[in-house]
């Protein structure tokens, strides 16, 4: 973000003579310039330019496999969802992991500092823009689950599950990545503990299905937000459960909310500040 | 003298065929005849693919309890198709508790329709205690007859327009804003 256009636009909106006009709440200042950021510096499309393709691959594969009968319609839909989770979130922790420390890194956090906004509103504002990044590669599967469960009546329930399920795991690990990046030392150090965090909670959802784990197996699937929401997600459209069968799988993405938000809701004036030592150009 | 040795003899004798009687009389008892496995179902249709649940429920109306059994799940194919059980369930071996006298235990079998044709499923219980598991009799359930019919699939063709269009899309846009902000510097 730079800080010194965010200056004007909150004095501005202080003063009630802003684009977003005088109700408008500094988080929304703050979220707006970093969509504009985000969105318009080429990052973002990028993203989801790279995004589509990876989705474009798995689409084609899952095709494929179901010309051999290999893979089950519904399963083809998982699979293509469960990606689109996975990577949403992921392209989702990496922004957010960018977010304090990377301006703490270019520079540009002090004058965000001395803008008239919160800490928390920063934060908040900051968290809206990388669940906008969520939200877009959401829109950009939307083709890809129609054109493969068109056949089994399960595009309303795929888009749905994802939608809420995503968002939540969305919510979880972007707050996550904003916390790892305000206490972050610096941005390579917080983008490398994200993405790690990131990995180690994908890596079990790698192991082979339907193996049965035992009750401690069980337990760490359920404490691994990201292999709960997945499992979640396979329970409904696979397995056919019912919506509010294993929502208890959904308490580990809830808590890491509640969580890594509540550290910074409650610690945000401390964590999200300058470093000694850190240059800024 | 003698008459003691040949009393000595003959309680040896006798306790040796005694001994020799024991392992007979002590065969492993073989799952009481009042066991049975009864399945929910007797006969389902589906398409390839679908995932399906049969519920047995393991009864012992005798009055033993059983021994600790292992129930099995086995998948037979009536019309000559291959079946690799692994395919239709990763879980096909349960053990199961003693089944007290005049109880009953439940067990849910999921499992997925992975050939198309003709099929048997059914459940066996095996006793599986310490001096009973290898023994006999095996108790098995009646089957239920599964009829898979094969299902038009998606096509890879049919997802392609897809999977080019919208990276294509994405990819423009993304030049686009890159090149504004080129220019724009």
């Amino acid at each position: 973000m730079t800080g010194t256009g965010l200056i004007g636009r909150v004095r501005d909106a202080g003063a009630g003579v802003g684009p977003v006009g005088r109700q408008s709440p500094g988080w929304q200042v703050v979220a707006e310039q970093e969509c504009r950021d985000l969105w318009w510096s080429g990052r973002g499309p990028g993203l989801v330019f790279a995004f589509s393709v990876v989705l474009s691959v798995m689409t084609y594969l899952a095709g494929t496999g179901q010309v051999l009968n290999f893979l089950e319609q519904r399963e083809a839909v998982n699979l293509t969802l469960q990606v689109a989770v996975a990577v949403g979130v992921l392209v989702t922790l990496v922004v957010s992991a960018d977010a304090i420390s990377g301006e703490r890194e270019r520079g540009t956090l002090e004058s965000l500092l001395l803008t008239p906004v919160s800490r928390r509103a920063i934060v908040v504002g900051k968290l809206a823009a990388a669940l906008s990044l969520w939200l877009a590669t959401f829109v950009v599967s939307v083709p890809y689950l129609w054109v493969l469960g068109r056949g089994v009546s399960l595009v309303g329930a795929a888009l749905l599950l994802g939608l809420l399920v995503g968002t939540l795991l969305a919510v979880a690990l972007a707050l996550l990545g904003l916390l790892i990046s305000a206490v972050g030392s610096s941005n390579k150090v917080s983008l490398a503990v994200s993405l790690f965090v990131l990995l180690a909670l994908f890596a079990p959802t790698q192991l082979p299905g339907g193996t049965p784990k035992g009750w401690f197996g069980d337990l760490l699937v359920r404490l691994n937000p990201v292999d709960a929401s997945l499992h979640y997600l396979a329970a409904v459209l696979v397995t056919g459960h019912t919506w509010t069968r294993d929502l208890s799988l959904l308490l580990s993405p809830l808590v890491t909310a509640v969580l890594a938000g509540g550290v910074l809701v409650a610690a945000g004036h401390r964590i999200v500040r300058l470093h000694g030592g850190v240059s800024g150009e | 003298m003698k008459t003691a040795f040949a009393f000595a003899g003959l309680l040896l004798a006798l306790t040796a065929s005694l001994g020799l009687a024991v392992p007979a009389a002590a065969a492993p008892p073989p799952l009481p005849g009042a066991v049975e496995v009864v399945l929910d179902q007797d006969r389902l249709s589906t398409v390839v693919g679908e995932r399906l649940t049969v519920e047995s429920r393991v009864v012992n109306s005798g009055d033993a309890p059983t021994d600790r059994l292992v129930a099995h799940l086995n998948v037979a194919s009536l019309d000559g198709v291959y079946v690799d059980l692994e395919d239709w369930s990763a879980d096909v071996t349960r053990e199961m508790a003693a089944v007290p006298a005049g109880g009953s235990r439940s067990l849910s079998w999921e499992f997925q329709a992975v050939n198309t044709g003709s099929f048997d499923l059914y459940v066996v219980l095996m006793p599986n205690g310490a001096s009973t598991a290898g023994s006999g009799p095996l108790v098995v359930s009646r089957p239920v007859h599964v009829t898979v019919a094969g299902k038009r699939t998606l096509t890879a063709a049919g997802s392609l327009p897809v999977a080019i269009v919208v990276p294509v899309l994405l990819g423009l846009v993304a030049a686009a804003a890159r090149y504004r902000l080129r220019r724009t510097g």
